[in-house]
């Protein structure tokens, strides 16, 4: 049996469930499911710009595992634009960092730590996990 | 407890910013005094690191909570690192309406 895959750590889930080709008839090939690590290591290599070395170390991986989710969302990436495929963002083995939730003052947000779980805003102690 | 709140304009009818590195002002808000301060983001230009930047001056001025639209990886991290709460409101807001709602 293989080793299990460490969790990677990442900030927030997609608020969107994936990408569907314009002008294409009927479905050509599989879907492509982009999981949500490798969705985090797109976003953090080529969105915010940062460089693999420190994009693994706030995901929590090594580098060289870093490079090989980097590689692999770009295959990904280009075998549904080529194929005309649709993207699904689904599974993966990912912890999310903290953020929590009020419904009431409608915010997300972190806590300090040591703090009771309370919202910044009104108070409560409504708040629920948001991931 | 000093909120900061990313605004895109000095003045209270102005909205909350959807990028705390970049955004142009800081309101910064006194819970006990009730005093709005707004403070320039001499950050919002650079090239790189403005979000960096923007923290460093939020903790000089011993912030305790960080309001924008969306924190980037490494500002998030380094807030995580400094214990300061971070908050994004999920609608588009003025800076009076979320001072009302913190008084």
């Amino acid at each position: 049996m293989g080793r299990t895959k460490k969790d990677r750590r990442i900030q927030m889930a997609p608020h969107f469930s994936g990408f569907k080709p314009q002008g294409v008839q009927c479905k050509t090939g599989d879907d492509v499911c982009i999981n949500f690590e490798e969705y985090e290591a797109i976003n953090l290599c080529d969105y915010e710009l940062l460089t693999q070395a420190e994009a693994a170390k706030l995901m929590n991986v090594s580098r060289p595992t870093f490079t090989r989710i980097y590689e692999s969302v770009r295959r990904k990436i280009a075998k549904a634009f080529l194929e005309g495929s649709s993207i699904n963002f689904e599974g993966g083995n990912v912890a999310f960092a903290d953020w929590y939730k009020c419904t009431r003052c409608k915010v997300t947000f972190t806590l300090p730590v040591n703090t009771d779980k309370l919202c910044p805003f009104c108070k409560t102690q409504v708040i629920s996990e948001n991931n | 407890m000093i909120f900061a709140i990313a605004a895109n304009g000095n003045n209270l009818s102005a909205l909350v910013n959807q990028n705390f590195g970049r955004c142009e002002w800081f309101c910064l808000f006194d819970t006990k005094t009730h005093k709005n301060l707004f403070i320039e983001n001499p950050a919002n230009q650079n090239p790189e690191k403005a979000g960096c930047d923007a923290v460093e001056i939020l903790l000089g001025k011993n912030v305790g909570i960080a309001i924008a639209g969306r924190f980037g990886s490494k500002v998030a991290d380094m807030f995580r690192r400094n214990n300061i709460q971070m908050v994004i409101p999920e609608i588009q807001q003025t800076v009076s309406e979320i001072t009302n709602q913190i008084k």
